[in-house]
């Protein structure tokens, strides 16, 4: 006969978004696509992440990562958008702050600007139509990466 | 216009939206138009410049257009409002994006403009110069249609 053993519960999981501590990790979305902001908030807000803030264009994004800084885990980064691309908005968090934690989310098609990224300090990227298990699996190796 | 130029689009289509609908899809048959077509109602615009230009256009109806978002959103949406036509951009987006790296494959290099996305009844599009080609993809939520008009640059 089965026991209560042969049936672990599932809820005792830790949800992906907490650190060791409870706290959630904190991240900032970069995306000029509302439809894929929301997409973002959703999957990891699930698990717990806290999504301290959003900019639809590099240039905000900039001022956003400084403004947060250093209250901030993470950042996913469109590489396509206005005014200033995700590359360049890229590169200028890493100058203002070499340890950041980004991840490229990129359609397929852009891997030279993925290549180009990882070259300046992205560390991790995503390949769209995103998924949750994608998103989750990546974000969690990121913020694993010393 | 050679047919080899809308297979890329055809397969990116395919598998994006496979992927983000979970959906058996069907294709119908590929057809040609040489001068003035009507449009379905919603439709993403993505323009080509360089070895090969013209423009791509991904098409449906209003109605396939909120259920394809609602889909891909997980959430009921009865109007085509901003966020609904922010996920069509999006589709049009990953189609060509992918669409492009097969054409890149086959040796042909070029931009893409971002999509655009135009609403309206009883519209048509105009090809003076290079004839489109149109496939129709039936999906459960309705069919929509990859309609490419691309000409090699001489």
């Amino acid at each position: 006969m089965k026991t209560k053993a042969d049936f672990p519960n599932i809820n005792d999981r830790q949800p992906e978004g907490l650190k060791d501590d409870g706290n959630p990790f904190r991240v900032l979305i970069i995306d000029d696509s509302m439809f894929v902001t929301k997409q973002i908030n959703q999957i990891l807000t699930s698990e717990g992440f806290e999504i301290v803030g959003s900019a639809n264009n590099g240039e905000s994004g900039v001022e956003k990562y400084k403004e947060l800084y250093p209250n901030i885990d993470l950042v996913t980064m469109d590489i396509t958008m206005p005014k200033m691309d995700g590359v360049e908005c890229l590169e200028k968090i890493i100058e203002f702050d070499k340890d950041a934690k980004v991840i490229m989310i990129s359609a397929l098609g852009k891997q030279d600007l993925v290549k180009k990224s990882l070259l300046i300090g992205a560390k991790n990227y995503i390949v769209k139509p995103l998924d949750r298990n994608k998103v989750l699996e990546r974000v969690v190796t990121t913020l694993k990466k010393q | 216009m050679r047919v080899e130029y809308i297979n890329p689009f055809v397969e990116a289509a395919f598998s994006i939206l496979k992927e983000v609908l979970g959906d058996d899809l069907s294709r119908g048959e590929l057809y040609l138009k040489a001068t003035s077509q009507p449009i379905l109602g919603v439709t993403a615009i993505v323009g080509l410049a360089g070895d090969v230009e013209g423009r791509v256009l991904i098409d449906l109806t209003e109605k396939t257009a909120m259920k394809i978002a609602s889909a891909m959103n997980g959430e009921e949406m009865t109007t085509l409002n901003e966020l609904a036509k922010a996920t069509i951009t999006e589709l049009a987006n990953m189609i060509t994006a992918q669409a492009v790296t097969k054409l890149s494959e086959l040796g042909f290099t070029f931009d893409l403009t971002p999509p655009t996305i135009i609403t309206g009844e009883k519209m048509e599009i105009t090809n003076y110069e290079v004839e489109a080609l149109i496939v129709p993809i039936e999906t459960s939520h309705g069919k929509l249609e990859i309609n490419v008009a691309l000409r090699e640059r001489n």
